[in-house]
């Protein structure tokens, strides 16, 4: 168990296939801090970065070139696996975050063992599992009844609710969230999201947040940053949130989107 | 007819091990092992090799098993190392690969270990001899079984054991959703080569007590070892269909025996001993077919 962390990236560039036709630059020297406890929302059309972001601070690869900081400590060259144990993620397929042939109790006594190395000990434990059932009532799902059914008798929304659950239960130095409610229904959408800002905002979790949503982006969280081919092109704070409409996001986005545009064509001629 | 029976319930739970390792890798760790044609006449080897040389019958078959588990963590290292990146995970041409380089360095390894193709074990003491006096009850074909039975009762516990604990739970969970254990802290390249070790090991102790029981070594004994697990794991989760790790590991337990009596009766009924291989690969294509073909039929 681990406080929340500051998180910063410093001049964090990461450039894919280099050297080849193919070469694409998905991070230009990226600078970025977000102060522990902070919960920041990350909106940019597709290719803008940002999940080439989360994933970079999360290690599924190496940046090529600058550095990733969590709680003031270089985690830039730390294996995926060791840096995993820092930090919790929820992914957008229901189904990446969850072992489906595996029980309830076991999914979750999984995701309490984060920050442990784990041994011969048994895994689902009295102590844990009382643990899972105060933790699963919250869920309202009637979900701490069931601990010994498999993950995959599941709906989609239960599933995710659990992986928020796994993501969250050993409290991470940060949360990753990566457009996890773009994959269920408007309504059950609409209860992930709620159970998120639960679990954040109680837990005072540093969460970055990215989403395709930019009314979702706008009414939750402290902070709310744009991306737009590998930068970041917008940062508002709370206060400067508040009197931003999705319409000035779409103009906004219209804006930059429109200069790289005339960048490109300037280049043709 | 009971002299048959006993034979393949013996066969069944000598071969039983052999099962349990190929379900812990193909069921468990989503990893189509081929190590397990290396792993078996490995242990055979060691263990025969061990005993005409004067060591103790429990000495070589320890040491056959450790042999195993060397083996598969030879082929999780080499998995290692041939797998292009962490996120291929439902690749599974390295994964072959691994086993099938380990598999074919195994045969020069046991020819070197055992000197020469076959060792025959007349004349000396082996492992249920030892039993035996311990026991101090005469080693009968039914008396050997029993002997089996008890023995695979207490593998079976063991790996259920340890598939529970923390370290078993992230070995199941390696093969369920690696991206979801990884993202969990856990170093899945770790849980794989210790899951092959444990699962080939358990191969190994099949061929180690065979060797022991028909009396030889010999260097082609393991060829058709993978397909003949299949086959057991498959039997046995659909005569015994199970939901929970446990029950499938005894299930599969069962699946052994019934192959084995299968055989048992085919070689009775006169099927050439030599036309098996390709009977036993037939029933598994068709066991591994059936829900695939089900899917399409109902999509009609």
């Amino acid at each position: 168990m681990s406080a929340p962390a500051t998180l910063e990236l410093r001049a964090a560039r990461k450039v894919f296939f280099p050297n080849t036709v193919n070469e694409v630059v998905a991070l230009r020297e990226i600078d970025l801090e977000v102060p522990a406890g902070q919960f920041v929302t990350v909106i940019g059309s597709n290719g803008s970065g940002k999940s080439t972001m989360l994933n970079a601070i999360a290690g599924t690869f190496r940046l090529s070139s600058g550095h990733v900081l969590l709680g003031g400590r270089d985690i830039s060259k730390r294996p995926e696996h060791v840096r995993s144990r820092l930090i919790g993620r929820v992914f957008q397929d229901p189904r990446a975050g969850t072992a489906p042939s595996m029980t309830i109790e076991e999914n979750l006594a999984l995701a309490l063992m984060r920050s442990t190395r784990s041994g011969l000990r048994r895994g689902v434990s009295n102590r844990r599992r009382e643990l899972m059932r105060v933790q699963l009532s919250r869920l309202g799902m009637g979900l701490e009844d069931r601990l010994r059914a498999q993950v995959l008798k599941l709906s989609g929304g239960q599933r995710q609710a659990m992986s928020l659950l796994m993501a969250t239960i050993a409290e991470p130095g940060l949360l990753l969230l990566d457009e996890h409610t773009a994959a269920l229904d408007p309504k059950v959408a609409g209860t992930i999201m709620d159970l998120t800002e639960a679990i954040v905002s109680e837990r005072a979790l540093t969460t970055l947040m990215v989403t395709h949503n930019m009314e979702i982006a706008l009414r939750h969280g402290d902070r709310l940053i744009m991306m737009h081919a590998g930068r970041v092109v917008l940062d508002l704070d709370r206060e400067e949130k508040r009197g931003v409409t999705v319409a000035d996001l779409v103009a906004k986005f219209h804006e930059v989107a429109g200069e790289a545009l005339a960048v490109d064509r300037m280049l043709l001629d | 007819m009971s002299t048959v029976i006993t034979s393949a319930l013996g066969q069944g739970l000598l071969y039983s091990f052999m099962v349990l390792g190929v379900f812990i890798t193909f069921r468990v760790l989503d990893f189509p092992d081929l190590t397990v044609d290396g792993s078996l006449p490995l242990g055979a080897a060691v263990t025969a090799t061990l005993i005409v040389h004067g060591q103790s019958p429990w000495l070589a078959t320890l040491v056959g098993v450790a042999g195993g588990i060397g083996a598969g963590m030879v082929t999780g290292v080499l998995h290692i190392l041939l797998k292009t990146g962490q996120s291929d995970t439902n690749n599974y041409g390295p994964k072959l690969l691994a086993g099938i380089l380990t598999m074919t360095g195994l045969y020069t390894v046991n020819l070197r270990v055992m000197g020469r193709s076959n060792i025959p074990l007349l004349g000396v003491q082996v492992v249920f001899d030892k039993i035996g006096h311990l026991l101090s009850i005469l080693i009968t074909p039914w008396t050997l079984v029993a002997v089996l039975a008890v023995l695979a009762i207490i593998v079976t516990f063991l790996l259920d054991w340890f598939l529970h604990t923390e370290f078993g739970l992230c070995m199941q969970a390696t093969g369920d959703n690696e991206q979801m254990i990884r993202a969990l802290g856990t170093n899945t390249d770790l849980t794989r080569v210790i899951g092959l070790g444990v699962a080939n090991g358990l191969v190994a102790l099949s061929g180690a007590l065979v060797a022991q029981q028909q009396g030889f070594a010999d260097v082609g004994m393991g060829i058709g070892t993978i397909v003949a697990g299949l086959a057991g794991v498959i039997i046995g989760e659909v005569v015994f269909g199970a939901k929970t790790i446990t029950w499938l590991l005894f299930s599969v337990i069962g699946g052994s025996i019934i192959y084995r009596l299968l055989i048992a009766v085919s070689l009775r009924v006169g099927v050439n001993p030599t036309d098996l291989k390709l009977l036993t690969a037939v029933l598994v294509v068709v066991a591994l077919s059936v829900p695939t073909v089900r899917r399409k039929v109902v999509r009609v």
